[in-house]
């Protein structure tokens, strides 16, 4: 405890890798002892998904065996075929795989363009009911998905779209409250001599939006455009409910799938499709684990 | 660095590369299908069905044979894993698949709402060769709420009777005579002890208990699940109460019959590992699984009866069934026909997963089969003059409750037969005294209602633009209002149409009594029955409240207090932090169904990683790691989900990291100075400097609680289907409105939540007040 509490004091001064006084050897040592405790329990689930993933069929009921005496590499090709993925000489089609690729990618950029637009309208404009509409929607927040399901999908019905990408797709085009909070936050910081410069250049709003406030916010996009896609990737209910056929199926939609159908009588197939359902999301923390982890600093959610 | 560059330049490319893939394939596919529609010669006909992979392939075959000789006709062949969930969406959203596997217990629900085709038995000339037991399983007596007489709702494909499957060398070694001519419950018992006792690898047996099964235990113990009619229940009586007692006798006196509780488990699989004796009862459909057993012999036998009452077997049987909405009704009977005619009964027959509905294919060698296992095959059919047909209620709720209700008696042993049979009774007659399944209700005046709705939506914008327009602007900054609205027009379009509009239209719905099969205009008005319901009569809506605020009493602080240890371990300056940063977080980038199953496997409590790791530690002191989804549902299930969770851990971390670095030095060093220990420099210092984060997390927290959907799901799907500790509230609304088709109930759910979850936050807001501090605000 005593080590925990005094953190922050260590780390207000500037971060010098010198080595630690003998005096503090022991909380240091403390702290590594714990860092390593947390750290191997946190990383085992994943030592047991990628072992289990590689086992045989009678080694997977085998407790005791932690790794797998030859790693079953064909699991993996199995699990892929059965998701769907079929390989026809130069054609490879993969439906559950280039949906949820669709899908994320538009989520994601409609997400950005929206949630910018309209965090931007709400950081620089003074308009009538401005206020009044900032509070509204950071009111929807609060507001529980299940409300509007049913006649969202009644809506969705009407326009003959279910068992189509686009009801996943669509919503994101409108903004989401949360990152247009954050927009609306980074935006509210950037000086005015900026704006009032290029307007003097004769920029029109469009264009002030476009070529002096969004490349300013590198950042809030890749937050945003982040967790977009993890959300996106992930997403379980809405795939759920919108789509049917097979060939219109998300890849977490094909995971349940799977585990319904083969998941009990072969469990390292369903881990190898776990593994492979989650690696984007993994290597995408790998390749931009940059903004993850400054992601709160910029939120603006300090208030 | 080069080489560093070059990767990452290869990665992007790569990245670039399967994203113009997706983009090409979705395309095509997308066009493809648009031209299809647009060419409106073609006849389409969509066809749903389940089954593993074989049966795919027999359905695939027939409707490419029935395209080839039919030009002109198209049909698109959907499979669903989770086929119910399907259908009832699909049927939801008004695009109902033409043909469709009727299960003969969802006759009433179907037949009633409308839903499938009446079909003309005189025209069906083959009728005569089926057995007329099936036929009448699907002849819907509106009048009577019976099936077996009236119009043919369905065309049977296949059923099967019920047997026990037996390990032949399981059965020798234990010296029990292999009862081929049938055998009493007593001598069942007998010889599951005897078989039991060959070692601690072996169970006995497995009694399965699913409600049509246990309902044909129960028959064989010479009682009955329900009297004349559907409020007469029957479980009370000696023959259900025997058989529940059966049920418990061997699995927890005798432990002579493997009680299967918890996630993913398989008793299946474990007869095909040779370690169960007998497992039963059980249909045909086990034959080709088993088939593939090679290092013991198997066969069936019938299943046990009591002394002095007749063998009985349940029917479990299934129907293609015409969708009533098809555009194309006489393609849709002709391909009926064709799935259930002859050519596709051999072909299944030959594949061994049920028995043909044609007496004349069933008799024949295609199905008995000879040469092949079981050798004692004629059993099934023989079973036929023993075949018996449960009359099902209408509201499919039964199943549910009893399913609830025998869990607690028969897999986790706290309550007795009679408690649960009293239990089931209550249940059940409250859901029929419900004033929405005894009242008669007019229809909704959507008229008069959008006309309403019209008026005030008229008499709002016009205030607003009165409002904005009483004050004159300048040139300038009616450029800034328009080009403001302009900018937040997208979120403002967005909300009418996604948020505003559908809570109007949810509010409304929650007023009447809706399926989603039939058009809005046929909603029924019951005003506020449904909240009367929710309240007063649905016992499940007590327990998903309970599920769902333990979550929330358990994750919220468990959670928000880990995250802020972690980040303050994490703000410590030792070399290497870096490291364990990104070890702690990776795993919240793990969510949704992934993260479910990789946790369903570590659950498991006989081949997971954590009991496997909790036990030995246990042990010790005398304890045992809990079956988690099992027999210690009640209070480990949440848990576990907590801890799932608390793996995703890092997610908070960052936040709360954040926050903590932006505490300025001053303060600290000014604690010190007054001499305050660590301890007293967190609570005086760190907290409050961290209560608005905390604030607003546990805020989100909470109504994230509150909405937990695919944890629940997909673990009641690994776990039988029925687990009332994982009915959290958003899944048990998800059913009303997806499976049991109660769109206006479901709705007023809905409604009920926003209304404590707005509570629930007004009351930490309120609680919160002089605790959290905001440093530098402006009043």
């Amino acid at each position: 405890m005593t080590t925990i509490a005094t953190a922050p004091v260590m780390d207000a001064k500037p971060r010098v890798k010198t080595p630690p006084r003998p005096r503090n050897l022991r909380r240091v040592l403390g702290t590594y002892a714990l860092l390593v405790g947390g750290g191997v329990l946190l990383i085992l689930p994943f030592f047991w998904l990628v072992s289990s993933s590689l086992k045989t069929d009678q080694e997977i009921s085998n407790i005791s065996q932690l790794l797998p005496a030859v790693p079953q590499w064909g699991n993996y090709a199995e699990a892929l075929r059965r998701m769907g993925l079929e390989v026809n000489g130069g054609a490879i089609r993969f439906p559950a795989l280039a949906n949820t690729i669709v899908v994320t990618v538009l989520c994601v950029v409609g997400q950005v363009v929206s949630s910018s637009l309209v965090g931007y309208g709400f950081a620089r404009y003074r308009f009538k009911g401005r206020d009044t509409l900032f509070m509204v929607m950071l009111a929807t927040m609060m507001l529980p998905a299940q409300v509007t399901m049913i006649p969202v999908f009644l809506l969705f019905r009407s326009v003959g779209w279910i068992d189509t990408l686009l009801p996943l797709i669509i919503p994101a085009w409108f903004g989401t409250p949360f990152f247009i909070f954050m927009f609306r936050q980074f935006f509210a910081q950037v000086p005015e001599s900026l704006l009032e410069a290029a307007r003097i250049d004769g920029a029109g709003h469009l264009q002030i939006y476009a070529r002096i406030m969004l490349p300013l916010s590198g950042p809030v996009i890749a937050i945003v455009a982040i967790y977009t896609f993890m959300f996106t990737w992930n997403d379980f209910m809405s795939p759920l409910i919108y789509l049917n056929s097979p060939e219109n199926r998300t890849l977490a939609l094909e995971l349940n799938a799977f585990s319904g159908q083969y998941g009990v009588e072969h469990r390292e197939l369903l881990m190898a499709a776990s593994f492979v359902t989650m690696l984007p999301c993994i290597l995408l923390f790998f390749a931009a684990q940059r903004y993850f982890v400054d992601s709160a600093a910029s939120s603006g959610m300090k208030g | 660095m080069n080489l560093a560059r070059a990767a990452r330049t290869l990665l992007v490319i790569a990245t670039a590369l399967i994203v113009a893939w997706a983009f090409i394939d979705v395309g095509a596919r997308v066009a493809r299908s648009i031209v299809d529609r647009l060419d409106g010669s073609a006849v389409t006909l969509t066809v749903l069905h389940w089954g593993n992979t074989e049966e795919e392939a027999i359905v695939e075959h027939l409707v490419r044979e029935f395209e080839r000789t039919r030009p002109g006709v198209r049909v698109q062949r959907l499979h669903a894993g989770d086929y119910d969930a399907k259908l009832k969406t699909m049927l939801a959203a008004g695009t109902p698949p033409d043909l469709f596997y009727l299960r003969y217990e969802d006759v009433p629900d179907f037949a009633e709402q409308d839903m499938v085709m009446r079909l003309d038995a005189a025209a069906i000339a083959e009728l005569d060769d089926f057995y007329p037991m099936l036929v009448n399983a699907f002849r819907w007596d509106p009048d009577a709420q019976r099936t077996g007489r009236g119009d043919l709702v369905g065309l049977p494909k296949d059923f099967t009777t019920m047997v026990m499957y037996i390990n032949l060398d399981l059965f020798r070694r234990a010296g029990v005579a292999v009862p081929y001519d049938g055998w009493t419950w007593a001598q069942y018992r007998d010889a599951m002890r005897r078989i039991a006792a060959l070692g601690p690898d072996i169970h006995g047996g497995v009694i399965k208990t699913w409600p049509m099964v246990l309902r044909n235990l129960v028959w064989s113990h010479g009682g009955a699940f329900f009297g004349d009619d559907f409020t007469d229940v029957r479980l009370d009586e000696p023959g259900a109460l025997a058989a529940m007692q059966l049920v418990v006798d061997t699995r927890f006196t005798d432990r002579s019959v493997f009680n299967a509780t918890g996630i993913s488990q398989d008793e299946d699989d474990l007869f095909r590992r040779g370690r169960i004796g007998a497992i039963g009862p059980l249909g045909r459909w086990m034959a080709p699984r088993y088939r593939k057993i090679e290092s013991f012999g198997w066969d069936v036998v019938p299943l046990p009866h009591a002394e002095g009452a007749a063998p009985v077997s349940a029917i479990a049987t299934v129907a293609w069934a015409v969708s009533s909405q098809t555009k194309h009704p006489e393609q849709a009977v002709d391909l009926l026909r064709f799935l259930c005619g002859r050519e596709g009964q051999v072909m299944s027959s030959e594949l061994g997963l049920a028995i043909p509905s044609m007496r004349s294919v069933a008799e024949s060698d295609a199905f008995l089969s000879p040469g092949r296992k079981p050798a004692n095959a004629r059993l099934y059919l023989d079973m036929i003059d023993h075949g018996r047909l449960g009359q099902n209620p209408r509201l499919r709720q039964f199943d549910r409750i009893l399913g609830n209700e025998m869990q607690a008696v028969l897999q986790h042993h706290d309550a007795t037969p009679a408690q649960a049979a009293a239990a089931v009774e209550r249940k059940w007659l409250a859901e029929l005294a419900s004033p929405l399944n005894s009242r008669a209700y007019g229809r909704m005046p959507w008229a008069t209602v959008i006309a309403v709705t019209c008026v005030l939506l008229a008499a709002a914008t016009a205030s607003l633009v009165w409002f904005a327009r009483r004050e004159k602007l300048g040139a300038i900054a009616r450029g800034q209002q328009r080009a403001g609205w302009m900018f937040v027009g997208p979120w403002v379009a967005g909300f009418l149409l996604f948020v505003l509009g559908p809570m109007v239209l949810s509010l409304l719905l929650a007023m009447t009594k809706w399926s989603a099969m039939a058009p809005l205009s046929s909603a029924q008005f019951v005003g506020f029955d449904n909240f009367v319901h929710l309240f007063a009569y649905d016992e499940d809506f007590g327990q998903s409240l309970w599920v769902t605020v333990y979550y929330t009493l358990l994750a919220v602080p468990i959670i928000q207090v880990a995250a802020i240890l972690v980040a303050l371990l994490m703000n410590q300056a030792v070399p290497g932090i870096a490291l364990f940063r990104t070890a702690y977080f990776v795993p919240s980038v793990v969510t949704g169904v992934a993260l479910v199953t990789l946790w369903i496997t570590i659950f498991n409590n006989d081949t997971g990683l954590l009991n496997a790791a909790l036990n030995p530690a246990l042990n010790l002191l005398g304890l045992e790691a809990p079956d988690w989804f099992g027999t210690d549902s009640e209070w480990f299930a949440v848990p576990a989900l907590v801890m799932m969770s608390l793996w995703g851990v890092g997610g908070g971390m960052v936040i709360y990291l954040a926050g903590l670095k932006n505490i300025p030095a001053s303060l600290y060093e000014a604690a010190r100075i007054d001499g305050a220990s660590p301890v007293r420099q967190f609570f005086a210092v760190t907290a409050p400097m961290l209560s608005p984060l905390i604030f607003f997390n546990v805020v989100m927290g909470v109504i994230g609680s509150f909405q937990v959907f695919t944890q629940a799901y997909v673990i009641r799907g690994s776990s039988g289907g029925t687990n009332k500790d994982m009915l959290f509230y958003v899944l048990h609304l998800y059913d009303h409105a997806f499976r049991f088709h109660n769109m206006g109930y479901a709705s007023a759910m809905a409604w009920v939540l926003f209304v404590i979850l707005l509570a629930l936050t007004l009351l930490v807001f309120r609680g919160s007040r002089g605790l959290v501090h905001y440093e530098g605000l402006k009043a």
